[in-house]
């Protein structure tokens, strides 16, 4: 990445950071029943959403790496996957902390939030299984194939849970938000504003793997001189 | 290729039938599971129609696991993978062969598993066992399609059996909720006896829509996780 795109970046998430902070703490109202425990949802929303991002990224560039064999998919695909877990587990933790407050309990069977731990079950295994030693060709065959069978279930994980049982809420739905017009600025704002944060993860990550791509690369070449 | 995957599958089943501990010891993981549950009744305690599908279920993807390992480590021991990788036939075949072996073999300890759960969990049958029945039918297509596809991800691993488990079992959730949900109708509820028709072909639907997704996933992606180096 270019020194002027990360200074770009870096200015656009200090200054979209502050801005949400503002709006979620003098603009959005405070929400009557659960008070300042409400105010978790802007930071839970955005996370989550753009974990659901990363995951779908994951899967879209571990399809192309297996029909165009290209290592710049395979980095890209990684680098999603590995971004999309850390935020779908502080998505995990967020919503957790917010459950015991409104519902009365850390957990509780819902299709969103069961759907949200599958895939970071899936990914937790993805992520093991490129920790793991084996051959890399190999190792990122394995890893494409995960990445797109684990997206590829989220809809019938999610399907299959509503149907089990949900308590909840839906925060868009057809007859509007069921949120105040400030709120809704609000949210919409961080929701957005996340990009430059996930875009310089998923950037940063993506350079950092491409060096140890090539450093491996070098390393083999001195070692092939070395026994010749 | 349909009958190259017959012809594999029946060479598959032979090895793993003439042994003596093949089939036996994925038959007894999954009877020792609903056995040690069953310790946790008291005595007159009848469980859940719900509680006792769930274990049979445990039983059989347990089972599944191990089968799917027992299918892919017949090459891998005897250093034959080249020769199935090498097959005048697309790679799709060995996918179709391990998946019919496999569906054969949890038919076979399911047929265990079922009188166990109601021996040891002191289940009755209900009038709807018709649903239950086409709903195992339909899961273990599923797992089966799921197994065949990622069995062959963890061949020549270390640990393939915890790695096999933390793939399959997430992706498995969707249709193991399918599949105790139409279990427990086929069996007698003391508590509740109100079955929802609907409900029930809504699950099937499910199964249904996971065994098609995960077979042609696995058609499609198999190759990619069982060609040489």
């Amino acid at each position: 990445m270019k020194k002027s795109v990360s200074l770009c970046l870096a200015a656009g998430i200090i200054l979209s950071a502050v801005i949400s902070q503002f709006l979620i703490y003098f603009y959005a109202p405070m929400e009557q029943t659960l008070g300042l425990a409400q105010k978790i949802f802007y930071y839970h929303l955005p996370v989550a959403w753009w974990a659901f991002v990363s995951f779908f990224f994951s899967a879209l560039f571990a399809i192309l790496y297996l029909v165009k064999k290209s290592q710049r998919f395979n980095i890209l695909s990684h680098a999603n996957a590995e971004v999309g877990f850390v935020l779908a587990s502080l998505t995990l933790i967020t919503g957790s902390l917010w459950g015991k407050h409104s519902w009365g309990v850390w957990w509780t069977w819902d299709p969103k939030l069961t759907t949200a731990l599958i895939l970071w079950f899936i990914f937790a295994s993805y992520l093991i299984i490129r920790s793991m030693p084996m051959p890399k060709e190999q190792k990122n065959n394995i890893c494409a194939v995960i990445a797109i069978i684990g997206f590829m279930d989220v809809p019938l994980v999610f399907f299959a849970t509503r149907l089990w049982r949900s308590i909840h809420p839906a925060v868009f739905h057809s007859n509007g938000t069921g949120l105040e017009p400030e709120m809704v600025h609000t949210i919409i704002f961080c929701v957005l504003s996340f990009v430059f944060l996930w875009f310089w993860l998923v950037s940063y990550r993506k350079q950092q793997l491409t060096q140890e791509l090539k450093l491996e690369t070098i390393k083999t070449k001195l070692l092939y001189e070395e026994e010749q | 290729m349909i009958q190259t995957a017959f012809l594999l599958a029946k060479k598959d089943l032979t090895i793993i039938l003439s042994r003596s501990a093949g089939l036996c010891q994925a038959l007894l993981l999954g009877l020792l599971l609903i056995f040690l549950f069953s310790l946790s009744l008291q005595t007159g305690e009848v469980l859940s129609p719900h509680s006792a599908s769930t274990m049979f279920w445990l039983a059989s993807i347990f089972c599944q696991v191990l089968i799917f390992q027992m299918l892919y480590a017949i090459e891998e021991q005897n250093g034959a993978k080249a020769g199935l990788q090498t097959l005048p036939c697309p790679l799709q075949t060995v996918w179709l062969g391990k998946f019919t072996a496999g569906i054969f073999l949890l038919f076979v300890s399911q047929l265990i598993f079922i009188p166990a759960v109601f021996v040891f969990l002191a289940q009755h049958l209900g009038t709807h066992y018709f649903y239950s029945l086409l709903g195992i039918f339909l899961t273990d297509v599923g797992i089966c399609a799921c197994g065949s596809l990622l069995g062959a991800l963890c061949v020549g691993q270390s640990g393939k059996e915890s790695l096999l488990s933390i793939i399959l079992f997430p992706l498995l959730i969707p249709l193991l909720l399918s599949a105790i949900s139409l279990s427990s109708v086929g069996l007698l509820d003391l508590q509740n006896s109100f079955v929802d028709i609907t409900q029930i072909y809504q699950w099937l639907g499910i199964a249904l829509a996971f065994d098609c997704i995960f077979s042609a996933v696995g058609l499609i992606l198999f190759p990619y996780l069982y060609h040489g180096e």
